[in-house]
Protein backbone atom coordinates (compact mmCIF):
# COMPACT_ATOMS: atom_id res chain seq x y z
CA UNK A 1 0.00 0.00 0.00
CA UNK A 2 1.17 3.47 -1.13
CA UNK A 3 0.23 5.51 1.87
CA UNK A 4 -0.53 2.78 5.07
CA UNK A 5 -0.94 5.70 7.56
CA UNK A 6 -3.71 8.25 5.04
CA UNK A 7 -6.55 6.49 7.59
CA UNK A 8 -5.20 7.96 10.43
CA UNK A 9 -4.67 11.50 9.31
CA UNK A 10 -6.82 14.12 11.37
CA UNK A 11 -8.13 16.05 8.34
CA UNK A 12 -9.09 13.90 4.89
CA UNK A 13 -11.10 16.65 3.23
CA UNK A 14 -9.88 16.82 -0.14
CA UNK A 15 -10.80 17.55 -3.29
CA UNK A 16 -12.55 14.12 -5.77
CA UNK A 17 -9.52 14.63 -8.26
CA UNK A 18 -7.18 14.31 -5.00
CA UNK A 19 -8.87 11.38 -3.51
CA UNK A 20 -9.29 9.65 -7.05
CA UNK A 21 -5.46 10.17 -7.98
CA UNK A 22 -3.78 8.96 -4.35
CA UNK A 23 -6.58 6.20 -3.81
CA UNK A 24 -8.11 4.74 -6.91
CA UNK A 25 -5.20 2.44 -8.97
CA UNK A 26 -5.36 0.70 -12.47
CA UNK A 27 -7.10 -2.39 -11.43
CA UNK A 28 -8.12 -2.06 -8.14
CA UNK A 29 -10.80 -3.65 -6.92
CA UNK A 30 -13.72 -1.45 -6.17
CA UNK A 31 -16.19 -1.86 -3.59
CA UNK A 32 -19.09 -0.28 -4.82
CA UNK A 33 -21.76 1.83 -2.48
CA UNK A 34 -25.52 2.88 -2.98
CA UNK A 35 -28.17 0.60 -4.34
CA UNK A 36 -29.81 1.43 -7.51
CA UNK A 37 -31.65 4.96 -7.53
CA UNK A 38 -29.92 5.40 -3.96
CA UNK A 39 -26.94 7.65 -3.13
CA UNK A 40 -23.93 6.46 -5.97
CA UNK A 41 -21.14 8.66 -4.87
CA UNK A 42 -21.02 9.75 -8.86
CA UNK A 43 -18.99 13.00 -8.15
CA UNK A 44 -15.95 10.37 -7.46
CA UNK A 45 -17.24 8.10 -10.45
CA UNK A 46 -16.70 11.71 -12.73
CA UNK A 47 -13.44 11.64 -11.80
CA UNK A 48 -12.69 8.31 -12.13
CA UNK A 49 -13.71 8.45 -15.54
CA UNK A 50 -11.99 11.43 -16.28
CA UNK A 51 -8.64 10.48 -14.85
CA UNK A 52 -9.11 7.04 -16.72
CA UNK A 53 -8.41 4.73 -13.99
CA UNK A 54 -8.90 1.07 -15.72
CA UNK A 55 -8.99 -3.00 -15.79
CA UNK A 56 -11.37 -1.98 -12.80
CA UNK A 57 -12.75 -4.94 -10.73
CA UNK A 58 -16.02 -3.93 -9.52
CA UNK A 59 -18.19 -5.49 -6.45
CA UNK A 60 -20.81 -4.77 -4.83
CA UNK A 61 -24.76 -6.11 -3.86
CA UNK A 62 -26.75 -4.15 -6.66
CA UNK A 63 -24.59 -2.28 -9.07
CA UNK A 64 -26.67 0.68 -10.86
CA UNK A 65 -25.56 3.39 -13.00
CA UNK A 66 -22.23 4.06 -11.29
CA UNK A 67 -21.40 0.78 -12.77
CA UNK A 68 -22.62 0.96 -16.25
CA UNK A 69 -21.07 4.30 -16.60
CA UNK A 70 -17.60 3.21 -15.99
CA UNK A 71 -18.27 -0.33 -17.90
CA UNK A 72 -19.28 1.58 -20.88
CA UNK A 73 -16.20 4.31 -20.49
CA UNK A 74 -14.11 1.08 -21.15
CA UNK A 75 -12.62 0.88 -17.66
CA UNK A 76 -14.19 -2.15 -16.22
CA UNK A 77 -12.76 -5.91 -16.43
CA UNK A 78 -14.76 -7.80 -13.95
CA UNK A 79 -17.97 -7.27 -11.90
CA UNK A 80 -18.56 -9.41 -9.17
CA UNK A 81 -22.65 -8.51 -7.86
CA UNK A 82 -25.89 -9.66 -7.02
CA UNK A 83 -27.27 -7.38 -9.91
CA UNK A 84 -26.76 -5.29 -12.44
CA UNK A 85 -29.96 -3.76 -12.58
CA UNK A 86 -31.66 -0.34 -12.94
CA UNK A 87 -35.11 -1.75 -11.54
CA UNK A 88 -38.14 0.56 -13.56
CA UNK A 89 -35.69 2.53 -15.48
CA UNK A 90 -34.60 -0.77 -16.89
CA UNK A 91 -31.66 -2.81 -17.28
CA UNK A 92 -27.75 -1.84 -16.53
CA UNK A 93 -27.41 -1.39 -20.59
CA UNK A 94 -23.75 -1.13 -21.24
CA UNK A 95 -23.03 -3.84 -18.60
CA UNK A 96 -25.43 -6.33 -19.93
CA UNK A 97 -23.95 -5.20 -23.37
CA UNK A 98 -20.39 -5.81 -22.43
CA UNK A 99 -21.35 -9.51 -20.43
CA UNK A 100 -23.19 -10.61 -23.82
CA UNK A 101 -20.03 -9.54 -26.01
CA UNK A 102 -17.71 -11.50 -24.16
CA UNK A 103 -15.82 -8.46 -23.48
CA UNK A 104 -17.04 -8.40 -19.34
CA UNK A 105 -15.96 -11.26 -17.17
CA UNK A 106 -18.99 -10.99 -14.66
CA UNK A 107 -19.70 -13.38 -11.85
CA UNK A 108 -22.70 -13.72 -10.13
CA UNK A 109 -23.71 -14.30 -6.77
CA UNK A 110 -27.13 -13.22 -4.51
CA UNK A 111 -27.08 -10.03 -2.42
CA UNK A 112 -27.28 -12.38 0.96
CA UNK A 113 -23.93 -13.67 -0.19
CA UNK A 114 -22.26 -10.75 -1.53
CA UNK A 115 -23.02 -9.08 1.91
CA UNK A 116 -21.96 -12.53 3.49
CA UNK A 117 -18.37 -12.15 1.55
CA UNK A 118 -17.99 -8.48 3.01
CA UNK A 119 -19.21 -9.92 6.35
CA UNK A 120 -16.10 -12.01 6.22
CA UNK A 121 -13.67 -9.48 4.90
CA UNK A 122 -14.81 -6.62 8.03
CA UNK A 123 -13.99 -9.67 10.77
CA UNK A 124 -10.98 -10.67 9.31
CA UNK A 125 -11.94 -13.85 8.14
CA UNK A 126 -10.91 -16.00 5.29
CA UNK A 127 -14.67 -17.23 4.47
CA UNK A 128 -18.14 -16.75 5.66
CA UNK A 129 -21.05 -19.15 5.48
CA UNK A 130 -24.13 -18.98 4.15
CA UNK A 131 -27.33 -21.06 2.95
CA UNK A 132 -28.16 -19.10 0.13
CA UNK A 133 -27.46 -20.42 -3.45
CA UNK A 134 -28.04 -24.55 -2.41
CA UNK A 135 -28.93 -26.16 -5.35
CA UNK A 136 -29.12 -22.78 -7.62
CA UNK A 137 -27.27 -22.02 -10.83
CA UNK A 138 -25.19 -19.85 -8.98
CA UNK A 139 -23.45 -22.59 -7.44
CA UNK A 140 -23.41 -24.89 -11.08
CA UNK A 141 -21.82 -22.28 -13.43
CA UNK A 142 -19.22 -19.82 -12.84
CA UNK A 143 -17.01 -17.66 -15.16
CA UNK A 144 -13.81 -20.03 -17.00
CA UNK A 145 -11.65 -17.06 -15.19
CA UNK A 146 -12.86 -17.67 -11.43
CA UNK A 147 -11.05 -19.81 -9.28
CA UNK A 148 -12.82 -22.12 -6.43
CA UNK A 149 -16.31 -20.21 -5.89
CA UNK A 150 -17.27 -21.72 -3.14
CA UNK A 151 -17.07 -24.71 -0.91
CA UNK A 152 -19.73 -27.33 0.13
CA UNK A 153 -19.36 -28.61 3.63
CA UNK A 154 -21.31 -30.78 5.75
CA UNK A 155 -22.39 -28.69 9.43
CA UNK A 156 -19.69 -29.99 11.25
CA UNK A 157 -22.30 -30.04 14.23
CA UNK A 158 -25.12 -31.59 12.14
CA UNK A 159 -23.74 -33.45 8.77
CA UNK A 160 -27.19 -33.51 7.94
CA UNK A 161 -26.70 -29.94 6.94
CA UNK A 162 -25.13 -28.17 4.15
CA UNK A 163 -23.31 -25.13 4.21
CA UNK A 164 -22.09 -22.98 1.53
CA UNK A 165 -18.72 -21.14 2.36
CA UNK A 166 -18.02 -18.15 0.05
CA UNK A 167 -14.54 -16.20 -0.08
CA UNK A 168 -13.86 -12.95 2.09
CA UNK A 169 -13.67 -9.58 0.21
CA UNK A 170 -11.57 -6.89 0.99
CA UNK A 171 -11.81 -4.14 -1.83
CA UNK A 172 -8.91 -1.91 -2.23
CA UNK A 173 -11.00 1.08 -2.06
CA UNK A 174 -14.52 1.59 -1.50
CA UNK A 175 -16.61 4.50 -2.78
CA UNK A 176 -19.58 5.79 -0.65
CA UNK A 177 -22.01 8.68 -0.31
CA UNK A 178 -22.43 9.77 2.89
CA UNK A 179 -25.08 12.96 4.24
CA UNK A 180 -22.99 13.74 6.80
CA UNK A 181 -19.02 13.61 7.37
CA UNK A 182 -16.31 15.11 9.92
CA UNK A 183 -12.94 16.11 8.52
CA UNK A 184 -11.68 12.91 10.25
CA UNK A 185 -14.24 10.80 8.26
CA UNK A 186 -16.29 9.66 11.20
CA UNK A 187 -19.88 9.05 8.78
CA UNK A 188 -23.18 9.53 9.43
CA UNK A 189 -25.43 7.27 7.02
CA UNK A 190 -29.19 8.05 6.83
CA UNK A 191 -31.73 5.58 5.11
CA UNK A 192 -31.08 2.78 3.82
CA UNK A 193 -27.95 1.40 4.51
CA UNK A 194 -28.17 -1.63 2.14
CA UNK A 195 -24.47 -3.46 1.88
CA UNK A 196 -22.23 -0.71 2.71
CA UNK A 197 -21.13 -0.92 6.78
CA UNK A 198 -19.97 -4.38 6.16
CA UNK A 199 -18.47 -3.22 3.03
CA UNK A 200 -17.05 0.12 4.36
CA UNK A 201 -15.34 -1.88 7.32
CA UNK A 202 -14.08 -4.62 4.81
CA UNK A 203 -12.35 -2.40 2.86
CA UNK A 204 -8.17 -0.92 2.89
CA UNK A 205 -9.24 2.77 2.09
CA UNK A 206 -12.44 4.35 1.73
CA UNK A 207 -13.35 7.59 0.16
CA UNK A 208 -16.42 9.07 1.10
CA UNK A 209 -18.28 12.58 -0.85
CA UNK A 210 -20.79 13.91 1.52
CA UNK A 211 -23.90 16.14 1.61
CA UNK A 212 -22.24 17.93 4.48
CA UNK A 213 -19.37 18.51 6.72
CA UNK A 214 -19.90 18.45 10.72
CA UNK A 215 -18.08 19.77 13.39
CA UNK A 216 -16.21 16.39 15.27
CA UNK A 217 -17.97 18.17 18.51
CA UNK A 218 -20.96 17.02 17.30
CA UNK A 219 -19.78 13.24 16.26
CA UNK A 220 -18.34 13.20 19.94
CA UNK A 221 -21.24 14.78 21.54
CA UNK A 222 -23.68 11.95 20.13
CA UNK A 223 -21.30 8.72 18.74
CA UNK A 224 -24.04 6.33 18.62
CA UNK A 225 -25.36 7.98 15.28
CA UNK A 226 -21.85 7.60 13.81
CA UNK A 227 -22.83 4.86 11.20
CA UNK A 228 -18.74 4.08 10.63
CA UNK A 229 -16.36 5.91 12.53
CA UNK A 230 -12.66 7.48 11.30
CA UNK A 231 -10.09 4.60 11.03
CA UNK A 232 -11.92 3.02 8.21
CA UNK A 233 -11.95 6.14 6.22
CA UNK A 234 -9.16 7.79 3.86
CA UNK A 235 -10.80 10.62 2.00
CA UNK A 236 -13.96 12.99 2.45
CA UNK A 237 -15.03 14.88 -0.60
CA UNK A 238 -17.53 17.42 0.45
CA UNK A 239 -19.98 17.04 -2.09
CA UNK A 240 -23.51 18.80 -2.12
CA UNK A 241 -26.10 16.70 -4.65
CA UNK A 242 -23.08 14.65 -5.47
CA UNK A 243 -25.03 11.34 -5.57
CA UNK A 244 -27.32 12.96 -8.69
CA UNK A 245 -28.91 11.43 -10.57
CA UNK A 246 -29.08 8.91 -7.59
CA UNK A 247 -30.84 10.53 -4.58
CA UNK A 248 -29.52 11.02 -0.99
CA UNK A 249 -32.28 10.36 1.64
CA UNK A 250 -33.71 13.14 3.52
CA UNK A 251 -31.52 15.74 1.00
CA UNK A 252 -33.12 15.34 -2.49
CA UNK A 253 -35.26 12.73 -4.45
CA UNK A 254 -33.02 10.54 -7.33
CA UNK A 255 -33.66 12.72 -10.59
CA UNK A 256 -35.73 10.12 -12.82
CA UNK A 257 -35.12 12.40 -16.15
CA UNK A 258 -31.68 12.52 -16.01
CA UNK A 259 -31.92 8.65 -15.44
CA UNK A 260 -33.96 8.54 -18.34
CA UNK A 261 -31.68 10.35 -20.55
CA UNK A 262 -28.63 8.50 -18.95
CA UNK A 263 -30.34 4.79 -20.13
CA UNK A 264 -31.35 6.22 -23.66
CA UNK A 265 -27.41 6.65 -24.32
CA UNK A 266 -26.64 3.77 -22.74
CA UNK A 267 -28.88 1.86 -24.22
CA UNK A 268 -28.23 2.95 -27.09
CA UNK A 269 -24.35 2.82 -26.79
CA UNK A 270 -21.55 3.70 -29.35
CA UNK A 271 -21.62 7.51 -30.32
CA UNK A 272 -24.83 8.01 -28.36
CA UNK A 273 -23.01 6.77 -25.07
CA UNK A 274 -19.68 8.79 -26.46
CA UNK A 275 -21.81 12.15 -26.67
CA UNK A 276 -23.37 11.45 -22.82
CA UNK A 277 -19.95 11.16 -21.50
CA UNK A 278 -18.19 14.03 -23.42
CA UNK A 279 -21.02 16.35 -22.68
CA UNK A 280 -21.73 15.76 -18.99
CA UNK A 281 -18.24 14.32 -17.99
CA UNK A 282 -14.97 15.05 -19.91
CA UNK A 283 -16.14 19.11 -20.81
CA UNK A 284 -16.65 19.36 -17.22
CA UNK A 285 -14.09 20.32 -14.83
CA UNK A 286 -15.55 19.10 -12.15
CA UNK A 287 -19.04 18.03 -10.40
CA UNK A 288 -20.37 21.73 -10.01
CA UNK A 289 -19.89 22.45 -13.36
CA UNK A 290 -22.28 19.13 -14.12
CA UNK A 291 -24.70 20.02 -11.84
CA UNK A 292 -25.33 23.21 -13.21
CA UNK A 293 -25.62 21.19 -16.81
CA UNK A 294 -28.06 19.15 -15.69
CA UNK A 295 -30.32 21.88 -14.48
CA UNK A 296 -28.68 23.51 -11.80
CA UNK A 297 -30.66 25.88 -8.74
CA UNK A 298 -34.05 24.89 -10.32
CA UNK A 299 -33.76 21.40 -10.47
CA UNK A 300 -32.16 20.88 -7.30
CA UNK A 301 -35.05 22.86 -5.44
CA UNK A 302 -37.43 20.88 -7.27
CA UNK A 303 -35.64 17.37 -6.01
CA UNK A 304 -35.36 18.40 -2.87
CA UNK A 305 -39.13 19.51 -2.44
CA UNK A 306 -39.97 15.59 -3.82
CA UNK A 307 -37.69 14.02 -0.62
CA UNK A 308 -39.42 16.88 1.45
CA UNK A 309 -42.91 14.91 0.92
CA UNK A 310 -41.18 11.77 2.07
CA UNK A 311 -39.28 12.35 5.03
CA UNK B 1 -73.89 -5.51 -11.20
CA UNK B 2 -71.13 -5.87 -13.49
CA UNK B 3 -67.75 -5.13 -11.82
CA UNK B 4 -65.12 -3.30 -14.35
CA UNK B 5 -61.80 -4.84 -14.18
CA UNK B 6 -59.16 -5.94 -15.93
CA UNK B 7 -57.30 -9.38 -15.64
CA UNK B 8 -53.87 -7.56 -15.07
CA UNK B 9 -55.52 -5.68 -11.42
CA UNK B 10 -57.00 -8.87 -10.37
CA UNK B 11 -54.17 -10.53 -10.84
CA UNK B 12 -52.50 -8.08 -8.16
CA UNK B 13 -55.71 -8.00 -5.62
CA UNK B 14 -55.57 -12.39 -6.09
CA UNK B 15 -51.96 -12.03 -5.52
CA UNK B 16 -52.41 -10.07 -2.46
CA UNK B 17 -55.14 -12.20 -0.66
CA UNK B 18 -52.17 -14.98 -0.44
CA UNK B 19 -50.93 -12.55 2.12
CA UNK B 20 -52.61 -12.82 5.90
CA UNK B 21 -52.86 -10.23 8.39
CA UNK B 22 -50.16 -9.73 10.97
CA UNK B 23 -47.36 -11.83 8.56
CA UNK B 24 -43.82 -10.82 7.65
CA UNK B 25 -43.67 -10.46 4.32
CA UNK B 26 -40.36 -10.06 2.18
CA UNK B 27 -41.25 -8.09 -0.69
CA UNK B 28 -39.29 -8.10 -4.10
CA UNK B 29 -39.23 -5.18 -7.02
CA UNK B 30 -41.54 -4.43 -9.23
CA UNK B 31 -45.16 -6.18 -9.31
CA UNK B 32 -44.71 -7.71 -5.65
CA UNK B 33 -44.26 -4.62 -4.29
CA UNK B 34 -47.92 -2.94 -6.32
CA UNK B 35 -49.59 -6.34 -4.46
CA UNK B 36 -47.56 -5.80 -0.67
CA UNK B 37 -49.02 -2.51 -0.93
CA UNK B 38 -52.88 -3.51 -1.87
CA UNK B 39 -52.68 -6.17 0.91
CA UNK B 40 -51.30 -3.41 3.38
CA UNK B 41 -54.22 -0.97 2.63
CA UNK B 42 -57.19 -3.52 3.12
CA UNK B 43 -57.11 -6.92 4.43
CA UNK B 44 -52.85 -6.98 6.29
CA UNK B 45 -52.59 -3.88 8.04
CA UNK B 46 -50.50 -5.61 10.02
CA UNK B 47 -48.31 -7.10 7.88
CA UNK B 48 -44.64 -6.40 8.15
CA UNK B 49 -43.65 -5.09 5.06
CA UNK B 50 -39.57 -5.78 4.76
CA UNK B 51 -37.29 -4.87 1.57
CA UNK B 52 -33.78 -5.88 1.20
CA UNK B 53 -32.01 -2.57 1.59
CA UNK B 54 -33.06 -2.04 5.22
CA UNK B 55 -36.84 -0.95 5.47
CA UNK B 56 -38.52 -3.31 7.94
CA UNK B 57 -42.21 -2.53 8.72
CA UNK B 58 -42.52 0.58 6.35
CA UNK B 59 -45.49 1.92 5.21
CA UNK B 60 -44.71 1.78 1.22
CA UNK B 61 -46.24 4.71 -0.33
CA UNK B 62 -47.47 4.77 -4.33
CA UNK B 63 -45.49 3.84 -6.16
CA UNK B 64 -41.70 3.05 -5.66
CA UNK B 65 -39.38 2.55 -8.39
CA UNK B 66 -36.89 0.75 -6.64
CA UNK B 67 -36.07 -1.36 -3.61
CA UNK B 68 -33.81 2.25 -2.46
CA UNK B 69 -36.72 4.04 -3.37
CA UNK B 70 -37.80 6.70 -0.06
CA UNK B 71 -41.38 5.38 -0.77
CA UNK B 72 -40.73 2.13 0.00
CA UNK B 73 -38.94 3.31 3.32
CA UNK B 74 -42.13 5.83 4.36
CA UNK B 75 -42.77 5.13 8.07
CA UNK B 76 -41.00 2.06 8.73
CA UNK B 77 -40.28 0.82 12.12
CA UNK B 78 -35.87 0.77 11.04
CA UNK B 79 -33.83 1.39 8.11
CA UNK B 80 -31.11 -1.32 8.63
CA UNK B 81 -28.98 -3.02 6.47
CA UNK B 82 -28.97 -5.44 3.73
CA UNK B 83 -27.33 -7.92 6.30
CA UNK B 84 -30.32 -7.99 8.84
CA UNK B 85 -33.25 -8.17 5.67
CA UNK B 86 -31.72 -10.73 4.02
CA UNK B 87 -29.60 -12.58 6.63
CA UNK B 88 -31.16 -11.51 10.16
CA UNK B 89 -34.79 -12.27 8.90
CA UNK B 90 -34.95 -14.70 6.34
CA UNK B 91 -32.14 -16.69 6.67
CA UNK B 92 -32.75 -16.97 10.00
CA UNK B 93 -36.31 -18.28 9.33
CA UNK B 94 -38.14 -15.27 10.27
CA UNK B 95 -40.68 -14.70 6.98
CA UNK B 96 -43.49 -16.10 6.42
CA UNK B 97 -44.23 -15.20 2.69
CA UNK B 98 -41.58 -14.25 0.14
CA UNK B 99 -43.19 -12.59 -2.68
CA UNK B 100 -41.04 -12.50 -6.36
CA UNK B 101 -41.65 -11.31 -9.62
CA UNK B 102 -40.58 -13.47 -12.17
CA UNK B 103 -38.69 -13.14 -15.67
CA UNK B 104 -39.05 -17.10 -16.43
CA UNK B 105 -40.86 -19.97 -14.50
CA UNK B 106 -40.05 -23.91 -14.87
CA UNK B 107 -42.44 -26.11 -14.14
CA UNK B 108 -40.71 -27.02 -10.61
CA UNK B 109 -41.35 -23.42 -9.86
CA UNK B 110 -37.46 -22.56 -10.32
CA UNK B 111 -37.13 -18.52 -11.63
CA UNK B 112 -34.33 -17.60 -14.18
CA UNK B 113 -33.80 -14.10 -13.60
CA UNK B 114 -30.21 -14.39 -14.87
CA UNK B 115 -29.79 -15.23 -18.41
CA UNK B 116 -30.55 -16.90 -21.78
CA UNK B 117 -28.02 -19.17 -23.87
CA UNK B 118 -25.86 -21.85 -22.94
CA UNK B 119 -22.32 -19.83 -22.67
CA UNK B 120 -22.20 -18.14 -19.19
CA UNK B 121 -19.15 -16.25 -20.15
CA UNK B 122 -21.49 -15.28 -22.99
CA UNK B 123 -24.49 -15.29 -22.71
CA UNK B 124 -27.32 -14.83 -25.93
CA UNK B 125 -29.50 -12.64 -23.05
CA UNK B 126 -28.19 -11.12 -20.18
CA UNK B 127 -30.63 -10.95 -17.32
CA UNK B 128 -30.61 -8.46 -14.22
CA UNK B 129 -29.29 -11.39 -11.99
CA UNK B 130 -30.47 -12.59 -8.81
CA UNK B 131 -30.29 -9.05 -6.22
CA UNK B 132 -32.13 -10.81 -3.19
CA UNK B 133 -34.24 -13.08 -5.53
CA UNK B 134 -32.52 -16.67 -4.41
CA UNK B 135 -31.84 -15.57 -1.04
CA UNK B 136 -36.08 -15.13 -0.96
CA UNK B 137 -36.56 -18.42 -2.52
CA UNK B 138 -34.13 -20.06 -0.53
CA UNK B 139 -35.26 -18.84 2.94
CA UNK B 140 -39.02 -17.98 2.96
CA UNK B 141 -41.57 -20.49 4.37
CA UNK B 142 -44.18 -20.04 1.82
CA UNK B 143 -43.07 -18.05 -1.69
CA UNK B 144 -45.49 -15.86 -3.64
CA UNK B 145 -44.75 -15.13 -7.17
CA UNK B 146 -46.58 -12.98 -9.58
CA UNK B 147 -45.98 -12.49 -13.20
CA UNK B 148 -47.55 -12.14 -17.07
CA UNK B 149 -48.84 -15.17 -18.42
CA UNK B 150 -46.76 -15.74 -21.68
CA UNK B 151 -45.30 -18.87 -23.31
CA UNK B 152 -41.93 -17.61 -23.23
CA UNK B 153 -42.11 -16.65 -19.57
CA UNK B 154 -42.99 -20.36 -18.76
CA UNK B 155 -40.22 -22.86 -20.24
CA UNK B 156 -40.20 -26.45 -19.47
CA UNK B 157 -36.65 -25.79 -17.72
CA UNK B 158 -35.42 -22.69 -17.18
CA UNK B 159 -31.93 -22.13 -18.77
CA UNK B 160 -30.79 -21.02 -15.34
CA UNK B 161 -32.12 -21.49 -12.20
CA UNK B 162 -31.32 -18.70 -10.36
CA UNK B 163 -34.21 -18.82 -7.33
CA UNK B 164 -34.92 -22.32 -6.73
CA UNK B 165 -38.53 -24.05 -6.71
CA UNK B 166 -38.55 -27.32 -6.49
CA UNK B 167 -35.44 -27.90 -8.18
CA UNK B 168 -35.91 -31.32 -10.31
CA UNK B 169 -38.77 -32.91 -8.44
CA UNK B 170 -40.39 -33.31 -4.85
CA UNK B 171 -37.60 -33.59 -2.81
CA UNK B 172 -35.15 -31.47 -4.67
CA UNK B 173 -34.59 -28.83 -2.44
CA UNK B 174 -34.27 -31.00 0.78
CA UNK B 175 -31.55 -32.92 -1.70
CA UNK B 176 -30.05 -29.25 -2.20
CA UNK B 177 -29.73 -28.55 1.59
CA UNK B 178 -32.35 -26.05 2.08
CA UNK B 179 -33.71 -25.75 5.75
CA UNK B 180 -36.83 -24.40 4.09
CA UNK B 181 -37.93 -28.18 1.93
CA UNK B 182 -41.04 -28.28 1.68
CA UNK B 183 -42.87 -25.00 1.22
CA UNK B 184 -46.10 -23.89 -0.44
CA UNK B 185 -45.30 -22.00 -3.37
CA UNK B 186 -48.30 -20.34 -5.82
CA UNK B 187 -47.40 -18.37 -8.95
CA UNK B 188 -50.59 -15.86 -9.26
CA UNK B 189 -50.61 -14.70 -13.07
CA UNK B 190 -53.17 -12.82 -15.37
CA UNK B 191 -54.49 -16.49 -16.64
CA UNK B 192 -54.67 -18.44 -13.72
CA UNK B 193 -53.19 -19.43 -10.30
CA UNK B 194 -50.88 -22.13 -10.15
CA UNK B 195 -49.52 -24.43 -7.13
CA UNK B 196 -46.97 -26.78 -6.03
CA UNK B 197 -48.28 -30.00 -5.88
CA UNK B 198 -46.03 -31.41 -3.25
CA UNK B 199 -46.04 -35.19 -4.13
CA UNK B 200 -44.56 -34.30 -7.46
CA UNK B 201 -42.74 -31.18 -7.05
CA UNK B 202 -44.42 -29.40 -9.85
CA UNK B 203 -46.89 -26.20 -10.59
CA UNK B 204 -50.42 -27.52 -11.04
CA UNK B 205 -53.71 -25.27 -12.12
CA UNK B 206 -55.60 -24.05 -8.84
CA UNK B 207 -57.57 -21.60 -10.25
CA UNK B 208 -58.43 -20.22 -13.18
CA UNK B 209 -59.22 -15.90 -13.48
CA UNK B 210 -62.78 -15.87 -14.51
CA UNK B 211 -63.48 -16.52 -18.22
CA UNK B 212 -60.35 -17.77 -18.71
CA UNK B 213 -59.76 -22.03 -19.90
CA UNK B 214 -57.33 -24.37 -19.31
CA UNK B 215 -57.28 -24.79 -22.58
CA UNK B 216 -55.60 -21.23 -23.22
CA UNK B 217 -53.52 -21.56 -20.30
CA UNK B 218 -51.80 -24.52 -22.12
CA UNK B 219 -51.49 -22.38 -25.15
CA UNK B 220 -49.36 -19.58 -22.91
CA UNK B 221 -47.22 -22.31 -21.43
CA UNK B 222 -44.05 -24.21 -22.85
CA UNK B 223 -44.81 -26.96 -20.36
CA UNK B 224 -47.72 -29.17 -20.31
CA UNK B 225 -50.40 -28.16 -18.16
CA UNK B 226 -52.37 -30.24 -15.41
CA UNK B 227 -55.50 -29.11 -13.51
CA UNK B 228 -55.84 -29.83 -9.76
CA UNK B 229 -58.56 -32.12 -9.61
CA UNK B 230 -60.89 -29.11 -8.19
CA UNK B 231 -60.32 -26.15 -10.10
CA UNK B 232 -61.75 -22.49 -8.55
CA UNK B 233 -62.53 -19.80 -10.32
CA UNK B 234 -60.85 -16.69 -8.95
CA UNK B 235 -63.30 -14.44 -7.07
CA UNK B 236 -64.14 -11.76 -8.59
CA UNK B 237 -63.10 -8.23 -6.72
CA UNK B 238 -65.54 -5.74 -5.64
CA UNK B 239 -65.47 -2.23 -6.93
CA UNK B 240 -64.65 -1.42 -3.54
CA UNK B 241 -61.24 -3.49 -3.97
CA UNK B 242 -60.58 -1.93 -7.73
CA UNK B 243 -60.92 1.39 -6.27
CA UNK B 244 -58.38 1.10 -3.61
CA UNK B 245 -56.15 -0.52 -6.23
CA UNK B 246 -56.54 2.47 -8.76
CA UNK B 247 -56.54 5.45 -6.34
CA UNK B 248 -54.23 4.12 -3.51
CA UNK B 249 -51.73 1.58 -4.75
CA UNK B 250 -51.10 2.75 -8.72
CA UNK B 251 -52.91 5.83 -9.23
CA UNK B 252 -50.67 6.33 -12.29
CA UNK B 253 -50.28 2.93 -13.41
CA UNK B 254 -47.14 2.79 -13.63
CA UNK B 255 -47.15 -1.30 -13.13
CA UNK B 256 -50.42 -1.97 -13.80
CA UNK B 257 -51.54 -2.04 -17.16
CA UNK B 258 -47.51 -1.99 -18.49
CA UNK B 259 -45.20 -5.02 -19.08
Amino acid sequence: MKEPNANQSQCKIMSAQEAVRRFVFDGALVGVGGQTIGRSAMSIYHEIIRQGKKDLFLVGCNLSLCMDMLVGAGLVRRTECGTGNMERFGTTFAWRRAIEQGKLENEDYSHLAMATRFLGGEMGLPFMPTQSLLGSDILNRKHSTTGKKFELIANPWNPEEKVALLPSLNPDVSIIHAQKADSMGNLIIEGFLAHEPEMIRASKRVIVSCEEIVPSEEIRRYPERTTIAYPYVSAVVLQPWGAHPTGTYRYYSHDSEHIREYQKAAREGGAAFQKYLEHYIFSSSCFDEYLEKVGGLKKYNALRQDMMQLV
Amino acid sequence: MAVDFQLDELMVIEAARHIRDGETVFVGTGMPMVAGMYAQKTHAPNMCFVVETGPIAPQVLPVPTSVSDPKAMYRAAKLGTLRETLGCLLQRGMVDVGFLGGAEIDQFANINSSMIGTEYDRPKVRFPGSGGANDIASHARRILIITRHERRRFPERCAYITSPGYIDGPHGRKKAGLKSAYPDITVVTDLCVMAIDKSIGRLKVAKLMPGVTLQQVQENTGFAIEGQPQIEIVQIPTPEEVEILRREVDPGREYIGKD
